[in-house]
């Protein structure tokens, strides 16, 4: 903490001197952009002061903007899509506070696009970065009808879904766990409920997603893939809102409003599955006695003591309880908190210090007699975020610190006297992460616009806890007990990371970026989809960090008056510290899972092409990728490079929406990809009286390619009633493609001298309805 | 293990059919259909498949070659291979072909504790493979208990037996009920080490059991090397829930041999089921 305190004292003095240095005629515009009907702040609205020489930024996470610039006259323009655009003249002679308010405008608010200025994602040094509108993921059809923003997430280029109505996803051949998920900046380790049908992201709750596949800001770090920034909404400044929907899955109720006038604001948002309720009205208690569901409660309050500071504490509890008749029991979930703290040092430094806990755990009971236990597993962590932008002319620097204190409890067992089971607990693991970063935004002409940065990022393996060493084959060579505290190993990385664009005309630019992650967290799947016991470790004396060099080039193009948009973009990524284990490796309960552990590398390359409609009642987009991602390991495969799973050669999205009528809304996805690599029998042996299958090459096979349609639909109630409510239909996977889940092979059953490969189907054709209210 | 290990499987199984039952019978329908999947053969594939128990018998190795997926179901023997067991003494006992790709051992009975070293030469090539043999454990007893899935009554059947506290064990339990085929059930005592065990013997029959069925039940003691093999194979047919990526489960033998040598003890008991 001390030299925290060191560091940011030094940076302030720096700055301060430097906004002496060449600033004498500078002046600050600052302030924060609201929505005029919410008074919710507004995230990435743009600001452009039009002048002698140009200048523009975005409001941050919290609204906020800061300019600051020679004095002069000026036009300003604030603009947010699905908002009236206002101007302004001014006359900077002083250091001046503007708060904006935009009004909605209804003649643009079918419009479902970026949340960015119109030529913003020309002319902006970030790559690799897509943000949803929640407009976007309201109108986009969706399995069951449960709005998703990862799934609409999973329309873009670069982000794949890791299977049939799966949650989870790779971001340009990343691992699921290579995605940092942050909701108000907390991590969730687990975003699916129900086996990975449906993410723990309610979208009532949810203001701002932002992605970044590469060309990571500096503030971000931990994970090699990709950034999911999730913010939640901070709840209507104006009046007592009411939101809610009832859907075949579902329901969901939101209530937001003012605590204290133009001081604070509440929003409570909350989902539950009812699937267990029908099972109440089964005539069989056996069934009844059976539990099913999940449920999702966001809450979040803030304060605003003056115009300087600002307080949010926002939280998240979400979880999965799946009860088998009082046999078994299986529970699952997340829980966050963020507190956060704005202030404004001054009109040009903004500060947010954010104190975090995340947690996600899952619980496993038998209550079977004699074999009755409880096994409880968590993985939580404590972090602390210190971060500051501060706005300098041509330049807008961020800077600031991050700590994380990780905890793994793998599990934990109990049991009753008379269960044949013994009480019993897996060695919990400790870790610190650290890392301080400070990038720099910079206009260094109208032409070009630079973003380069460094974070450095440090990670200590600490005891208490035996800690072993292995031979070549995982057997132990020696172990060490370590104290509490006690360092066991650390790991320093260097992540730099630059960006930059080049404006080639009025509405083209070229694009570049390099950058570097490094991941200290690392997750074992026990099977080839994910689960909610999946594993994980932290970085120890044998697991080392992984690390992914990115390179990005992009063209990026709009035209007709910025009504399309165009990017092309072409990566290639590099993996180092893989991790695999070996065949027949019990992840469960295992205390010595790093023996069974495998080392190798990774490469992913492609293109991804982006063509999307962004105006007019007829907007959408097309996406495609091409790629490859490979894996290798020594003791895999032979030692050769061989796809990974997350490998698919071509994926294909079309999305569109076409507003027919004030009421009607109709919308439509079209997804294709090259099947899955998976290995395949290459021929079969009989043990002990029973086929056993022998696989030569690993990952050589492919599924069927996959392709769906799916339609949704909606309609508004007429309007000017109090009670405003919509009714939204949809239809998954229209013409009932059968889509290969998995392929298995298996004596036939009816012929036990012949054996025989099987297709499973997950989802044929499923309509879907919800009615969604407002008052 | 096996117990949080079956259970949690089953559990996953269970969410998942519970799952499907509730979202559905209208619209949800998992389906299963038998396709013709297009697959590459490999070159044949040495397999040895060798056994040593405590049981006074003759010992057998078969010794065959993989075949294509879409070849009918057999035995792919191979003649002529040498085989013999070392013992820690220095001692050999040689086995002779009594069938095509099956051989046996002079009768005798292996012994816990020993570390039996099997040498296989085929087409002058040597596949060398060791299993050392558990100390014993006697299966005590067996019994039956009601458990209950989805309004299912169904009659389970549990093995109990005393777990040596200071041995790593791991067993496998072969079960034949009526007169269908032998089902198998692996479990460690990592969660149970020194107690008087229960285990539940989950099993899945065409018929459920009823009072009155036979039932034989088979434990062996099973060698780590071994116990791990068996479990990458349950692994990958999915028994374990959901199936991980498939890849060939790491063999004692070396040289590329596929198969397994186990030395294991044996102790088995048959019984007709009824309930308490």
């Amino acid at each position: 903490m001390n030299q925290f305190k060191k560091v940011s004292v030094l940076i302030l003095a720096l700055l301060s001197f430097a906004g002496y240095g060449f600033a004498q005629n500078n002046f600050t515009i600052s302030g924060v952009v609201k929505d005029s009907l919410s008074g919710e702040t507004l995230i990435g609205a743009t600001i452009k002061l039009k002048g002698a020489r140009d200048h523009g930024t975005t409001t941050n996470a919290y609204g906020y903007y800061s300019l600051n610039v020679p004095k002069g006259e000026y036009q300003l323009t604030a603009s947010y899509i699905g908002f009236r655009t206002l101007h302004q003249t001014l006359n900077l002679n002083k250091n001046t506070r503007l708060d904006l308010s935009l009004k909605a405008d209804n003649a643009l608010a079918e419009v479902v696009i970026t949340s960015e200025r119109r030529d913003h994602n020309v002319s902006s040094a970030q790559m690799g970065l897509a943000k949803l509108n929640m407009a976007e993921v309201e109108n986009v059809p969706v399995l069951f009808g449960e709005r998703d923003i990862i799934k609409t997430l999973q329309l873009l280029p670069g982000i794949k879904s890791a299977g049939e109505g799966n949650s989870g996803f790779y971001v340009r051949g990343g691992s699921i766990d290579h995605n940092l998920i942050l909701l108000d900046e907390a991590p969730v380790y687990n975003a699916s409920h129900l086996l990975g049908f449906f993410s723990t992201f309610n979208s009532d709750a949810i203001k701002d997603v932002a992605v970044y596949k590469g060309g990571m800001p500096a503030q971000y770090g931990g994970r090699l893939a990709s950034v999911l920034d999730i913010r939640m909404n901070d709840g209507n400044q104006n009046d007592l809102g009411v939101e809610g929907g009832l859907g075949l899955i579902s329901s969901r109720l939101k209530v937001e409003g003012p605590l204290v006038k133009d001081k604070s604001t509440f929003i409570i948002s909350g989902r539950r599955t009812y699937a267990d309720a029908f099972l109440k009205l089964a005539p069989d208690t056996s069934i009844r006695n059976n539990v099913l569901y999940f449920y999702d409660l966001n809450a979040k309050v803030n304060y605003r003591l003056n115009q300087n500071n600002t307080l949010y504490l926002s939280g998240y509890f979400g979880r999965d309880e799946l009860g088998l008749n009082n046999t078994f029991g299986f529970d699952w979930g997340n829980s966050t908190a963020t507190l956060r703290w704005n202030h404004l040092f001054n009109n040009r430094l903004f500060s947010n210090t954010s104190l975090i806990y995340s947690n996600y755990n899952y619980v496993i009971q038998s209550f079977i007699e004699q074999s009755d236990f409880k096994v409880k597993s968590a993985i939580q962590d404590l972090n602390l975020k210190q971060d500051f932008q501060y706005s300098l002319n041509q330049h807008n620097l961020r800077f600031g610190l991050d700590v994380i204190h990780h905890t793994i409890k793998p599990g934990r067992i109990t049991a009753s006297e008379a269960s044949s089971v013994n009480d019993d607990q897996i060695q919990d693991r400790a870790g610190l992460e650290m890392a301080i970063y400070i990038s720099d935004e910079w206009k260094v002409s109208d032409k070009l616009n630079i973003t380069y940065g460094i974070r450095g990022s440090s990670f200590s393996a600490l005891g208490p806890g035996d800690f072993r060493t292995y031979d070549q084959d995982g057997n132990t060579i020696a172990t060490r007990n370590y104290n509490e505290g006690e360092i066991v190993k650390t790991y320093i990385n260097p992540e730099p990371r630059i960006s930059a664009s080049y404006q080639l005309g009025k509405s083209s630019s070229l694009k570049a970026s390099y950058t570097r992650n490094t991941q200290n967290l690392h997750l074992m799947s026990n099977s080839t989809s994910t689960s909610p016991t999946d594993l994980y470790v932290m970085n120890s004396n044998n697991i080392k960090p992984e690390i992914a060099d990115q390179v990005a080039i992009g063209y990026f193009r709009n035209f007709k008056d910025d009504k399309y948009e165009f990017s092309a973009e072409v990566y290639y990524k590099g993996m180092s510290n893989q991790i695999e284990y070996r065949s027949g490796t019990d992840l469960r309960g295992n205390d010595n899972v790093e023996a069974d552990l495998l080392y190798g590398d990774g490469r992913a390359y492609g293109v991804e092409l982006f063509l999307k409609k962004r105006f007019g009642n007829l907007n959408g987009w097309v996406g495609y990728t091409l790629s490859r991602t490979e894996r290798q390991f020594n003791d895999i495969n032979g030692g050769s490079w061989f796809p990974s799973k997350q490998d698919r050669t071509h994926d294909l999205s079309l999305v569109g929406i076409y507003k027919a009528s004030k009421r009607w809304t109709f919308s439509s996805t079209f997804v294709y990809n090259t099947g899955n690599a998976v290995t395949f029998p290459n021929g079969k042996y009989q043990l002990k009286g029973k086929t056993v299958f022998y696989y030569s090459e690993r990952n050589a096979d492919r599924l069927p390619d996959y392709h769906r349609l799916d339609l949704a639909a909606t309609l508004e109630a007429k309007p000017g009633k109090k009670l405003q409510s919509s009714w939204s239909f949809g239809i998954y996977n229209l013409y009932n493609r059968q889509n290969t889940y998995t392929m298995d092979f298996r004596d036939d059953p009816d012929d036990a001298t012949r054996t025989q490969a099987v297709r499973t189907t997950l989802f044929g054709i499923i309509p879907s309805v919800t009615w969604n209210f407002k008052f | 293990m096996k117990a949080s290990y079956s259970i949690a499987l089953i559990f996953m199984k269970s969410g998942a059919k519970l799952l499907s039952l509730l979202l559905a019978g209208t619209f949800l329908a998992s389906c299963e259909k038998v396709v013709e999947v297009d697959l590459k053969d490999s070159e044949p594939k040495l397999v040895v498949e060798a056994e040593v128990s405590d049981r006074d018998t003759n010992h057998v190795v078969r010794i065959s070659k993989t075949i294509p997926f879409t070849q009918t179901n057999e035995f792919n023997g191979i003649s002529g291979a040498q085989v013999v067991l070392s013992l820690p003494g220095g001692q050999k006992i040689t086995f002779s072909e009594t069938e095509k790709g099956v051989y046996k051992s002079p009768r005798f009975a292996g012994v816990p504790g020993t570390n039996y070293v099997l040498d296989v030469t085929v087409e002058g090539k040597v596949y060398t493979a060791s299993s050392t043999m558990p100390l014993a454990v006697k299966l005590d007893s067996l019994g039956f208990r009601k458990l209950s899935f989805f309004g299912e009554e169904v009659i389970v059947p549990l093995a109990y037996y005393k777990d040596p506290k200071d041995a790593k064990n791991q067993y496998l339990f072969r079960m034949k009920a009526k007169n269908e085929e032998v089902q198998e059930s692996l479990t460690e005592d990592r969660f149970t080490n020194g107690n008087d065990v229960t285990e539940t013997l989950f099993m899945d029959l065409e018929e459920e059991l009823v009072e009155g069925d036979s039932l034989e039940v088979e434990m062996r003691g099973l060698d780590l090397n071994v116990y791990k093999y068996y479990f990458a194979i349950a692994q990958i047919s999915g028994e374990g829930g959901p199936p991980v990526a498939p890849s060939n489960p790491t063999s004692n033998f070396n040289n590329g041999a596929l198969g397994v040598f186990s030395a294991h003890t044996t102790s088995s008991l048959k019984t007709v089921v009824k309930l308490k």
